[in-house]
């Protein structure tokens, strides 16, 4: 009896789920295909997302073991992406092609895939690190991924199949994260959140701006 | 005793200047007697001695050389002799070279100020050398000293000023306050004396100003962005700010671009000079004469610091869409400065809003999105909403936007069903205490004053005294009983009903001799009589109408007062008919409670004091019987079910009544047969049935209390007589019918006439007045010639058989 009543309830599920993944993809798996709109819908969300999650995780970093150390002004000029030119203003995001800010979004987004892959490792040595930063860590590493996979759906539908694979910047600092200094190796940490807080920023505002100009034609 | 005066001694000689000196001395005692003092001199060596030339100058006891007797290079050997009568001592010789006794006065004028300088303070002092009379002296070098020390302090401070005669102190304490000497001396001798003390309080101001405080840097746009900052204080002086920035990554460091645009302390980074993602390090320098200072650095990403202008054009409007409750729409616009539409800048709005007159803000956060969609907004009240804005991540919510005031307009249905609650529940409020209070006031009321007396019948007209055409007996006869019955003879409303049109054709001939209009006018009255019953109920009106049968009497005699009055009285009439008419629908079911509860035992009682019996049948005597009285229970009974009808047909009448004023008499008495027809049909009511029909009651109703009530009762023409225990009088005479309901019997004027009569005329000459306000009485008949109808046979008129006649 109980046997069937829970055979019934997932099946209910089971059809549920089939259901509401149908709008989705009516066509089936082999030609489903989202719109770019679509595909840009969900980037902008990921990418809203991943910096909502950074911004949190550096002010509560920033709260508990930055107050008083001045980390703010040694944090200058010390991103690794800082060697990728962007666009620093609305001027200049607007002059760049958007096969190129594409890219630099791309690029971006590689160039964090390995030290956040660190980064996740090492913030659980961090003395008492609260499990609000553990998690975030691993939550952002996730969704970066998952945003890179997105993004490289994107520019190869954009660039007509094309993915460039251009090299990224890499980042050097794991050393950094591992002294024994506890003061130095906190600097590290503040320094690569601190980063990734602006590039997360920095890659959700393009893509707000891509998604404008070619979804919307520049009238959102 | 007396002797020589004692030896004199040189205190001081003293050169000022060089040129002259003075010498001054000691008196030795004077021996007793006046003594002359003498000064002797030699210059050098030489051996001639010269007496001092003046000893006036330089005060008592002294000498002094002027410029002709000084000779700078000279040594002068100077005594001084003392003499008096007895004899003369001289002083030690002093030796006095000039160059060594000079020593000039103290300077003058010693004045002192402050005065900044690059970093401090520092003290200006000015004097003037020591005063001379001589012209020449002002060639004199004088070479000065100044000293200072604080002013609290012990130890001075000496600085060798040289030949000026002004000196800067430097290193000042800021505050203190200082205590400043000079003194002076030529290039020989010694110094002078230290001038007079000054003082001089350093003021704190004077110094380089305060360290400015950047407040904040914000960018309403994500475009440019604009710091201020807050001046310390300027060290008195004026101060000059400077901002200087440098960017994350470049050494260079930048003045600011733009100190006009954003107003005072303030400095404008245009789009140029805008960048994101990286960090500004800014930093603001005061400067003035005394020195410069700098803020602490402000660190700045233009990324967080975006704080927009409030929203722009908000609108509310009141959507109103069928059979669905009013809701708000508010939109608003992006402020004008954010370029939402490119991507580059996502604002996020919440709004606010709260009842005019509330405390608390209910706030809402909206999204992107412009607009929003308010239910369940209180109607009837006024709001007030606001909105702001933010960017999507970082960055400060705007000002609140101006209020914006919306009135929600009442809701009517729901405002309609209220009112229909309301006047429900109140309606049937006042119903519940009405009909409470009728139970049980009407009850004691009715058993009090109304004890059910058997009202006599009218059984149709004397076919005599049709045939006989004498009209105006049958008026009589009419006239009396034409009237609804009050609220105790209820059942005889039908009979009544046909007993008014009958009186209206009664009336015919009496007013054809002036008054025909007046007539018409009145017929409608005596109709609608009927339609008073529902008064019978209420006292007031019941007394009323007895106060006018009492006034009857007094009318016989004047009929034209009466005429008057008639023509007065037709329009009120139908005021107080609508009246009580409506008065009815309330007092129905009291009626006829009361009346079926009327108590048959207590009839005898009640009656006899207060009521006098007409009788408008020949030779009938009116008893009154415990017979009688099941009977009319019997028929209140009856007339219970007819009452119900009455409202209806009632008002009817009214209308067509009123239309037809004008109308013949013959006309509306077509209409009341009509009329009449109508409740027979409906009912087996008494007409149809002479035995059920013939009660009439009549209530005489003194001042005070309604007080009689008859009954007649004729059974298929034969007659019954009805005595009123105590007063076994007998009434054959309609006399009048008062109002609506009131029929007042005359005794039979062959019978008892005298006895009946003075009473009425007496009680009613006070109430006359208020009768020709009620101007009922015109329905009153007089009858002078009751004796003949005597003989007649029956003097009720059976209105069934009547009204055709008129047809």
């Amino acid at each position: 009896g109980m046997l069937l009543v829970v055979l019934l309830v997932s099946n209910m599920l089971l059809t549920k789920e089939g259901v509401t993944s149908l709008p989705i993809c009516p066509n089936g798996s082999a030609n489903c295909q989202l719109s770019l709109g679509e595909l840009f819908e969900r980037a902008v969300k990921l990418s809203h997302y991943i910096h909502f999650l950074s911004s949190e995780i550096f002010n509560e970093f920033d709260e508990r073991y930055a107050q008083g150390r001045g980390f703010i002004t040694k944090a200058v000029n010390g991103c690794h992406t800082s060697s990728l030119t962007t666009p620093e203003d609305k001027e200049q995001a607007q002059q760049i092609h958007h096969k190129d800010l594409l890219n630099l979004v791309l690029g971006v987004l590689r160039s964090w895939n390995d030290p956040l892959i660190h980064l996740v490792s090492e913030v659980q040595r961090i003395k008492e690190a609260p499990d609000t930063i553990l998690w975030k860590a691993v939550e952002i590493e996730e969704q970066n991924k998952r945003l890179l996979e997105g993004m490289e759906k994107i520019v190869g539908r954009v660039h007509s199949g094309e993915i460039g694979n251009e090299i990224y910047p890499r980042w050097e600092g794991l050393p950094s994260l591992q002294l024994a200094d506890e003061d130095s190796r906190l600097f590290a940490f503040y320094n690569l959140l601190h980063c990734h807080r602006r590039d997360s920023h920095k890659i959700d505002n393009y893509l707000k701006l891509l998604k404008c100009r070619l979804i919307h034609d520049s009238n959102c | 005793g007396q002797s020589y005066p004692g030896k004199p001694k040189i205190i001081r000689c003293r050169s000022l200047e060089k040129e002259t000196f003075s010498c001054w001395w000691k008196p030795g005692s004077d021996g007793g007697l006046p003594t002359n003092y003498t000064l002797f001199y030699s210059k050098d060596s030489e051996e001639k001695t010269y007496e001092c030339p003046d000893y006036q100058t330089s005060g008592p006891n002294s000498c002094y050389f002027d410029k002709n007797h000084t000779n700078p290079q000279a040594t002068y050997g100077i005594t001084i002799t003392a003499t008096n009568e007895i004899g003369s001592n001289s002083s030690d010789p002093q030796y006095v070279d000039v160059t060594s006794i000079v020593q000039p006065n103290a300077p003058v004028n010693l004045s002192l100020e402050t005065k900044p300088s690059a970093n401090t303070m520092y003290l200006w002092a000015k004097w003037s050398p020591p005063p001379s009379d001589d012209v020449s002296s002002n060639l004199l070098v004088y070479h000065y000293e100044l000293r200072l020390k604080r002013e609290e302090k012990e130890e001075w401070e000496t600085i060798s000023v040289g030949v000026q005669t002004q000196y800067k102190v430097l290193k000042l304490q800021a505050g203190m306050k200082y205590v400043v000497q000079v003194r002076c001396m030529l290039d020989v001798g010694e110094w002078s004396e230290w001038s007079s003390e000054r003082c001089i309080q350093i003021p704190n101001g004077e110094s380089p100003p305060e360290k400015p405080t950047i407040i904040k840097c914000r960018s309403p746009e994500k475009e440019t962005f604009t710091c201020w900052w807050k001046p310390g204080s300027d060290g008195g002086h004026p101060t000059n700010y400077t901002l200087l920035y440098s960017k994350e990554g470049e050494e260079q460091v930048y003045e600011c671009p733009d100190y006009r645009t954003a107003g005072p302390n303030s400095c404008y980074f245009d789009k140029k000079h805008t960048s994101f993602w990286t960090i500004y390090n800014i930093t603001v320098r005061a400067t003035n004469e005394m020195g410069s200072n700098v803020s602490d650095p402000h660190y700045v990403d233009v990324t967080y610091i975006v704080q927009p202008d409030p929203p722009v054009n908000v609108t509310l409007e009141l959507k109103k869409p069928i059979n669905r409750k009013p809701y708000l729409v508010l939109t608003w616009s992006p402020p004008p400065l954010a370029d939402v539409r490119s991507g580059w800048l996502t604002l996020e709005y919440e709004l606010r809003l709260k009842p005019e007159e509330g405390e608390e803000w209910e706030t809402i956060f909206v999204g992107q999105q412009t607009q929003y969609k308010m239910f369940s907004l209180n109607p009837g009240k006024k709001y007030i909403v606001q909105i702001h804005c933010k960017p999507d991540h970082h960055g400060s919510w705007s000002e609140w936007s101006s209020e914006k005031y919306i009135q929600i307009p009442t809701d009517f249905r729901v405002k309609d069903m209220i009112v229909w609650i309301v006047v429900g529940v109140l309606s049937s409020l006042i119903c519940l205490i009405m009909s409470w209070t009728m139970v049980l006031k009407g009850y004691r009321m009715i058993a009090f004053i109304l004890p059910p007396v058997p009202g006599p019948k009218i059984k149709g007209i004397d076919a005599h005294l049709l045939e006989t055409g004498k009209s105006e007996e049958l008026l009589s006869a009419l006239g009396c009983h034409g009237f609804p019955p009050t609220s105790d003879c209820e059942e005889l409303l039908i009979e009544y009903l046909e007993v008014e049109d009958s009186e209206d054709q009664q009336l015919v001939p009496r007013h054809d001799n002036g008054h025909p209009s007046k007539n018409a006018k009145m017929i409608p009255k005596e109709t609608d009589s009927d339609s008073g019953r529902g008064s019978c109920d209420s006292p007031s009106l019941l007394s009323e109408k007895c106060r006018e049968c009492h006034t009857l009497p007094s009318i016989l005699q004047t009929p034209d007062v009466r005429d008057v009055q008639e023509s007065k009285g037709g329009k009120r009439t139908w005021e107080t008919q609508c009246i009580a008419s409506e008065q009815k629908t309330f007092l129905f079911n009291n009626e006829s409670t009361k009346l079926s509860t009327w108590p048959a035992a207590q009839l005898p009682n009640n009656q006899p004091p207060m009521f006098a019996y007409h009788s408008t049948v020949d030779a009938q005597k009116i008893t009154l019987n415990t017979t009688n009285v099941n009977i009319a229970a019997v028929l209140v009974g009856n007339e219970e079910k007819h009452q119900s009808q009455y409202p209806v047909t009632e008002t009817a009448n009214n209308d067509v009544e009123k239309q037809r004023e004008v109308e013949s008499l013959h006309s509306k008495t077509d209409q009341t047969t009509v009329q009449v027809k109508q409740n027979r049909s409906n009912d087996k009511s008494p007409f149809l049935n002479p035995k059920l029909m013939d009660y009439v009651e009549v209530h005489k109703v003194r001042q005070d209390e309604p007080a009689v009530l008859l009954k007649h009762k004729e059974n298929s023409g034969k007659t019954e007589k009805y005595t009123v225990p105590g007063s076994s009088k007998e009434y054959t005479k309609v006399s009048t019918v008062v109002d609506h309901n009131i029929l007042v019997l005359m005794p039979d004027s062959c019978v008892q006439h005298a006895s009946v009569s003075p009473e009425p005329a007496m009680e009613t000459s006070p109430y006359l007045q208020q009768g020709q306000a009620e101007k009922n009485m015109s329905y009153c008949l007089t009858t002078p010639s009751e004796c003949r109808r005597e003989t007649s046979g029956s003097e009720y008129m059976d209105p069934s058989s009547f009204m055709p006649s008129f047809k």
